[in-house]
C-alpha cells in the first residue's frame, strides 16, 4: 500500500513544483536591460568622492584644512593649498585622490568642516592602467580666478564696512568719553 | 491513406533526396528555435528576459551562436581512439534523421509509410546509445566515460517502460480488426503503422490520451529520460561530469551532439503526439500545423519540467524506472489487454 501512496505523494509534489514555476512564468521579469536602461541608484550609494559646487560660491569650498587627509585610513588623499593673496579664505590648489586605494568609507565626507565633499553616483568606472588618481579640483579650475576676484571685492567691502563701523564706534566712544568734561 | 514521397516523385532517389532535404530543414530550424525557446522558457521561469540583443527578442541569437560554432577549431585531443572519436557524432546524429522521416505529419502526404514504423523509431532511438558510448569511450576522458556509462544504463532501462507504454496503443489499434474503414476506404490496419494510429484516432474522434492516461504519463517520462533531459540529465550532469560524454568535443562536432539532442526532443514529442494526441487531427487549422503545435506544446512541457525539477541521483533514477515505471506499465498493458478481450 505504501508503494502507491509514495507514488501518489511524489506525483502531487511534482505537480506542486510545476505550479510554482508556472506562477513565476506569468510574472514580469525583474531584469534591467543595462546599457539601454540606467539603474536607479539609492541616495546612500557610495562611490568615488567629489567636491560640491555651492550655489552661492559658484565653486567648491575646500579650505585645505587637511582634516580628510588626516582621517583617511587608506592615505589616498593629497592636498596642497594655503592663503591666496588678497582674500581671507584658505584655498586648496591640489586635491588628488588615489581611487585605487580608496575604499569609499566616507570618513572624509563626515569630517569635512565645510561639507564640500560628497559621493558621486559613478558606478561604471574602468581603466586600462593601475594608476587611478583624479584631481578633484580639475572641474573647478576655470572658476577659481573669478571666485578669488569676487572674494577679494567682497572681502574688501567687508573690511571697509568693518573699518567704517569701527570708526563710528570709536567716534561714539570718543563722544561718551568727552561728555563728562562738558557736563559740569 | 496518405501518399508517400515515393508516390509523389516516382523515382526512389528523388524521393530520398527530397525526404532528406525536408527532414534536415525541419530539424535544423527546430534546433535553432528550440535553443532560443529553451533559453526563453528558463528566463521566464527565473523572471529574467533571456536573449534580447540579436534580432527581435534575441531570435537570431542561435544563428549567431551557430556561426561562432562553425568558425571554431576542431580539436582532437591526444590519446583518443580516432575512428570511434570521429564517428561518434555521426552515429548519434544519423539515426535522428532516419527516425524523423518515419513520422506522419500530415493527413495527405508523408515521407514514408511503413507498417513497422513504431518498431523502427524505437530501433533508431536505441542506435543513439551506441554513438554516445563511442563518444565516451573514444574520448579517453574519465568524465566522458562516466557520462557515457550512465547514459547507457539509463537509456537501456528506460527503453522498457517506453515500449511497454506504447504497446497498449498497438493493442487498441489491432483490436479494431484486420480490416478497418477510414473515409470509405477499407484498409488492412496495422497497430505499428504510425499513419494508421493517427487515422484511427482522427476517425473515432477519441485521442488515446483519454483511454490511456497512465501510459501517456509513463511514455512522457520515459521520453524525458531517453533524450537525457533534466531531471534525468545525469549523463551530462554539468556540475559533476563537466559535460558528460561530449566533454572532449569542440566546434561543430559538439554542435552535432547538440543538434541530435534537440532533434531527439522533437522526435520524442512528435511520437507522443502521434500515439496519444491524435497527430494531425484537429479542427479548422491544416493537419501539419496541428501536428507541430502539439509537438511544440509537449516540448514546452519538457522545458518547463527541466527548469522546475532538480536532477535525480543515479540510484533514484534506477529505482524510479524498475520500481515504479516498469511495474506500472506492465499492469497497464495487462489491464488493457484484458479489457480489450472482455469488452
Amino acid at each position: 500500500m505504501s508503494y502507491f501512496t509514495t507514488i501518489a505523494g511524489g506525483l502531487k509534489s511534482l505537480v506542486t513544483g510545476l505550479g510554482i514555476t508556472a506562477r513565476q512564468m506569468r510574472r514580469k521579469p525583474v531584469t534591467l536591460t543595462y546599457p539601454h536602461v540606467k539603474p536607479e541608484l539609492s541616495e546612500a550609494y557610495r562611490s568615488l568622492i567629489s567636491l560640491v559646487q555651492f550655489e552661492e560660491l559658484e565653486t567648491h569650498d575646500c579650505i585645505a584644512c587637511m582634516q580628510c587627509v588626516k582621517i583617511c585610513p587608506s592615505f589616498c588623499i593629497e592636498i596642497d593649498g594655503g592663503r591666496v593673496e588678497g582674500i581671507k579664505r584658505m584655498r586648496a590648489s591640489k586635491f588628488e585622490v588615489d581611487f585605487a586605494l580608496c575604499s569609499m568609507c566616507g570618513l572624509c565626507i563626515d569630517v569635512c568642516p565645510t561639507d564640500t565633499l560628497e559621493y558621486t553616483k559613478l558606478y561604471d568606472e574602468a581603466g586600462y592602467e593601475r594608476e587611478w588618481v583624479y584631481d578633484l579640483l580639475d572641474p573647478f579650475r576655470d572658476f577659481e580666478d573669478e571666485f578669488v576676484e569676487r572674494q577679494r571685492v567682497s572681502d574688501a567691502r567687508e573690511a571697509a564696512e568693518k573699518a567704517a563701523k569701527r570708526a563710528a564706534a570709536a567716534e561714539a566712544k570718543a563722544a561718551t568719553e568727552k561728555e563728562p568734561e562738558v557736563d559740569p | 491513406m496518405p501518399r508517400t514521397f515515393l508516390d509523389i516523385f516516382g523515382n526512389p532517389l528523388l524521393a530520398l533526396g527530397a525526404g532528406i532535404g525536408g527532414v534536415m530543414t525541419v530539424l535544423s530550424l527546430n534546433t535553432l528555435f528550440c535553443i532560443w525557446f529553451e533559453r526563453k522558457v528558463s528566463a521566464w521561469i527565473q523572471r529574467r528576459m533571456g536573449p534580447m540583443e540579436v534580432g527581435f527578442h534575441g531570435t537570431l541569437q542561435t544563428v549567431a551562436d551557430m556561426i561562432k560554432l562553425l568558425g571554431k577549431q576542431l580539436i582532437t585531443p591526444r590519446g583518443v581512439d580516432k575512428p570511434l572519436y570521429h564517428l561518434a557524432p555521426l552515429m548519434v546524429f544519423a539515426p535522428v534523421v532516419a527516425a524523423a522521416s518515419l513520422l506522419p505529419f500530415s493527413k495527405t502526404v508523408v515521407l514514408t509509410n511503413i507498417n513497422i514504423g513504431l518498431v523502427l523509431i524505437f530501433m533508431f532511438g536505441g542506435f543513439a546509445v551506441i554513438g554516445i558510448f563511442m563518444a565516451g569511450w573514444g574520448s579517453n576522458n574519465k568524465y566522458a566515460l562516466l557520462g557515457a556509462m550512465r547514459s547507457i544504463a539509463q537509456n537501456i532501462s528506460y527503453e522498457i517502460p517506453l515500449i511497454l507504454s506504447a504497446l497498449p496503443i498497438v493493442l487498441l489499434i489491432s483490436a479494431k480488426g484486420p480490416m478497418y474503414e477510414i473515409e470509405g476506404e477499407m484498409i488492412a490496419i496495422n497497430g505499428m503503422n504510425l499513419a494508421h494510429i493517427t487515422a484511427v484516432q482522427a476517425d473515432t474522434g477519441v485521442w488515446f490520451v483519454l483511454l490511456q492516461p497512465v501510459a501517456m504519463l509513463i511514455f512522457f517520462i520515459a521520453i524525458l529520460a531517453e533524450t537525457n533531459r533534466a531531471p534525468f540529465d545525469i549523463p551530462e550532469a554539468e556540475s559533476e561530469l563537466v559535460a558528460g560524454f561530449h566533454t572532449e568535443y569542440s566546434g561543430m562536432r559538439f554542435g552535432l551532439f547538440f543538434f541530435a539532442e534537440y532533434s531527439n526532443m522533437l522526435i520524442g514529442s512528435m511520437l507522443a503526439t502521434v500515439l496519444f494526441f491524435g497527430g494531425w487531427d484537429g479542427p479548422i487549422l491544416p493537419g501539419p500545423v496541428w501536428f507541430f503545435l502539439k509537438a511544440y506544446l509537449l516540448i514546452f512541457a519538457m522545458m518547463w519540467i527541466r527548469w522546475t525539477f532538480p536532477r535525480l541521483r543515479f540510484d533514484q533514477l534506477m529505482t524510479f524506472c524498475w520500481g515504479a515505471l516498469i511495474p506500472l506499465s506492465i499492469v497497464n498493458l495487462l489491464v488493457t489487454a484484458f479489457l480489450i478481450k472482455v469488452l
